[in-house]
């Protein structure tokens, strides 16, 4: 153990995720050749950015201790309202508005109602998630809408490419510099993290915890918005299925993130979201069905979450303490 | 008289470097009622938690009925016998009376399956309530009933076991009205009937007199005494010089020679909240400290609260430099200029994951960020170095989790963060509780320098920390303000003003 000292935990983190997708992108290699192409790695990238999108803003969620299950359903809706006005000949840029001016409100409702009215963060999410995507239903009657799409501009989206690498890639990098500066250094992400992590205390502390967790699900439905506009711009076509496709991931992504960097981050969630990533398109590239690879994803996830939590480590300690009679190093204390 | 029920021998506890309880010799009889008396920390929570099996002694016997015996749980001391009912019981408040007399014990049958027998539960409860001389309805939900009726299903509950010899009572009566009392006390008496032994602890001598058969009193530790409560009336024994014992001046700061002078930094009018305080009259200058005691329940913590808004008073007033204020969240007391050091530091003053830094700036957001929000990092950092040398936090890590902070430092983290406010007035509730001895005195320093350049109250329920640091203090009794003409008390007065309720 001694040798490790010279490196700090954080860094030792950072290099565990890197071994870990080193090992990941090697397996799949020998596995399928293909999987090393330009091609391959160009879809991993615009997967990755609609991932990327929505763990994003579930981030904000996890970090105020909620969780959102409302966002696929959001996400949904906010599509095909892309799309309808897409189809009915309005520009993009009005489409991509409206997508995010319906999405939002949703978003702040649940936050408001979770925050301010103290309902249960899951009831509501289902909730709300599910009459989205009715709506979404109740809209399309479950057809995809694809007209005007070629000429609207929307698909260059996807296939606009700077220095070969497609344009969605900038646009993640972007949102997660944002979001980084706002989680990591601004006053918000402070009270953020307070909010999260000890309520009272931050409420003690005169930060606005109810106007926290509003923001954070405001957030969380805007950048699922901005997910499927990608997921839109890659099939053509614009439909009610595309928001449930984001939960598994966008979870996955958060969670093991946070569990690979010892906390949720924004950081951690490009991290988590990137394995996520390559996994799934991976085990798309062999060609196994999709019940085998969320199976397989999810079983990393779990494998991700005891091995790296700390609160898992202890328990799984102290379950060895009572087995074995030579008691564990005890922690460090002053 | 019989061989007695209970004996301990050199019984000792040590808490870091405390000596919570210190070579205590103690015997209780069958059937008789003994009291408990003794300042916060002298001892006597330890004393019966060792007794219930929560906590576990370094040192010293227990006997049970003239037999050495261990308690590793406290259903270990439960088959021995021994039930306590802790000073809150802990209760399923949505569950009815029998419901939570039997919780967990509701069938003969075995597994999670077993259907209860709900007519059985009422059998056995009303044939248990049979045997005391109170009324209350158990087929009630626990979350409806009285403080006292509460008390009494948590002391059912624990007779509940066959084979009691002792009843351990933490504080059963300092939330409960005078009438409560009776009722409470009618039921003693019927236990003590049944031969049950009673070991309760109390602040109140006019109770010791009034139920007790003996009492023993703590101090730092060690048990001082043990006498017949008839003997209080006739030795003309006075409460403060049983409890008090000698003055522990050295570890407080030299208070001013001279009366602050300075202007009015808060000032406190008829403020009230029923319920929880009525008539609270005071007022505080820049450069001192006005301390108040109570026990639990005086209304002291609601009054803390409602000076920082977290809960707003009914009616009065509260000014600060002369303008009235009425802060309707701690966000607008803090803008006020008001900062609370809270009672319950880990719930209420720190985020423990986190570092120091992230600690210190909390509670000023405003100052601790400029443009666009974003946080002067550099700025606030430099600012917590020079809080954590000001509060002299060992060790000087500003990045290590506050969770790793001892009990002394992380107080004194939560100081750095009202520095960083730069209130006017500073509010501490309960400032050394957790805190060991040698911490404590440089947390009273602390405060002391504080008061130089703002306006500090002392809300305890400690005497000798109100008395030892406050220039001024006055009492709190069942939320009315027992202060005395002159505006300074000694330590006996201001103990019997917070315990009774009225000046000698």
């Amino acid at each position: 153990m001694t040798s490790f000292r010279i490196l700090s935990p954080a860094l030792l983190r950072c290099l565990g995720v890197v071994a870990m997708i080193a090992a990941i992108i090697a397996v799949f290699t020998a596995l399928e050749p293909r999987y090393a192409s330009y091609g391959n790695l160009s879809a991993v990238t615009r997967h990755m950015a609609a991932n990327g999108l929505a763990a994003l803003g579930l981030t904000f969620v996890v970090v105020v201790r909620r969780f959102d299950l409302s966002f696929p359903g959001i996400a949904s809706l906010a599509a095909v309202t892309i799309g309808f006005l897409i189809a009915s000949g309005y520009g993009l840029w009005f489409a991509i508005a409206a997508g995010l001016a319906i999405g939002i409100p949703v978003g702040l409702l649940n936050g408001f109602a979770i925050g301010y009215l103290r309902l249960p963060d899951i009831v509501v999410t289902i909730g709300s998630g599910s009459i989205a995507a009715g709506l979404a239903f109740l809209y399309t009657g479950g057809q995809s809408i694809f007209q005007n799409f070629i000429t609207s501009g929307l698909l260059d989206l996807n296939d606009t490419r700077f220095f070969r690498i497609n344009v969605s890639a900038y646009f993640l990098l972007a949102a997660y510099c944002l979001a980084g500066l706002v989680l990591h250094r601004s006053r918000f992400g402070v009270a953020l993290y307070a909010t999260g992590e000890n309520p009272v205390a931050a409420h003690f502390s005169g930060i606005r915890v109810r106007a926290c967790v509003m923001a954070a699900f405001g957030l969380s439905a805007a950048t699922s918005v901005l997910a499927v506009l990608l997921l839109i711009a890659e099939s053509g076509a614009a439909n009610t299925n595309h928001g449930a496709t984001l939960l598994m991931p966008a979870y996955a992504g958060v969670y093991l993130g946070a569990a690979l960097l010892g906390g949720a981050s924004i950081p951690a969630t490009f991290a988590g979201t990137l394995v996520i990533t390559i996994l799934l398109d991976g085990f798309s590239l062999l060609g196994l069905p999709y019940y085998y690879s969320d199976g397989m994803v999810s079983g990393i996830l779990l494998f991700g979450v005891v091995v790296f939590d700390p609160r898992v480590r202890r328990q799984l300690r102290r379950l060895a303490a009572s087995v074995l009679p030579i008691a564990p190093n005890s922690e460090f204390r002053s | 008289m019989a061989a007695p029920v209970l004996r301990t021998r050199g019984l000792s506890k040590r808490f870091g470097l405390v000596h919570a309880l210190a070579e205590v010799d103690f015997t209780l009889e069958k059937g008789e009622i003994h009291a408990l008396l003794g300042v916060n920390g002298a001892g006597k929570s330890t004393f019966i938690k060792i007794l219930s099996g929560l906590i576990q002694r370094d040192s010293g016997d227990i006997e049970l009925d003239g037999a050495r015996v261990d308690f590793h749980s406290p259903r270990a001391a439960i088959d021995h016998g021994i039930a306590a009912v802790q000073q809150h019981p802990e209760l399923v408040a949505d569950l009815t009376g029998y419901e939570n007399i039997y919780l967990g014990r509701e069938g003969r049958g075995r597994g999670f399956l077993s259907r209860i027998d709900h007519a059985e539960l009422r059998r056995r409860g009303d044939a248990l309530l049979a045997r005391f001389p109170v009324d209350i309805d158990l087929s009630r939900p626990v979350g409806s009933l009285s403080a006292v009726e509460r008390e009494i299903v948590a002391v059912l509950q624990a007779l509940s076991r066959d084979g009691i010899k002792v009843m351990i009572l933490d504080e059963p009566t300092s939330t409960l009205t005078e009438v409560e009392k009776d009722v409470l006390f009618r039921m003693m008496g019927a236990l003590k009937a049944s031969g049950i032994s009673i070991l309760y602890i109390t602040h109140r001598l006019e109770e010791v007199i009034e139920i007790a058969d003996r009492f023993t009193v703590f101090r730092s530790g060690r048990r001082i005494t043990t006498m017949e409560s008839a003997d209080i009336r006739s030795k003309r024994l006075s409460l403060a010089e049983l409890m008090l014992g000698e003055t522990i001046d050295h570890i407080f700061p030299p208070k001013p020679a001279d009366r602050p002078s300075g202007p009015i930094a808060l000032s406190v009018r008829r403020l009230r909240r029923p319920g929880a305080f009525d008539g609270i009259d005071f007022e505080v200058r820049h450069g001192e400290i006005v301390g108040i005691f109570g026990l639990v329940g005086s209304g002291l913590d609601e009054l803390s609260k409602a000076l920082f808004g977290v809960d707003r008073a009914e009616s009065g007033s509260i000014l600060i430099d002369g303008r009235e204020v009425s802060p309707r969240s701690p966000r607008e007391a803090l803008k006020d200029g008001i900062f609370l050091v809270p009672g319950d530091r880990r719930t209420e003053g720190l985020t423990l994951t986190q570092s120091s830094v992230f600690n210190v700036k909390l509670a000023d957001l405003d100052r601790a960020s400029g443009l666009f929000g974003l946080l002067r990092r550099r700025r606030n950092r430099r600012r917590a170095r020079e809080l954590a040398e000001v509060v002299a936090l060992t060790p000087p890590n500003l990045d290590r989790p506050v969770s790793s902070f001892s009990g002394g430092n992380q107080q004194k983290i939560v100081i750095a963060k009202g520095l960083f406010t730069e209130a006017k007035v500073y509010i501490f509730v309960e400032p050394t509780v957790g805190v060991d001895i040698g911490a404590r005195s440089k947390l009273y320093a602390l405060m002391r320098s504080l008061a130089e350049q703002a306006a500090v109250i002392v809300m305890s329920t400690d005497c000798d920390e109100v008395h030892g640091l406050a220039d001024r203090s006055f009492a709190l009794y069942k939320g009315r303000q027992i202060a005395p003409p002159a505006g300074t008390m000694s330590r006996n007065d201001l103990l019997t003003a917070g315990i009774m309720g009225r000046l000698q």
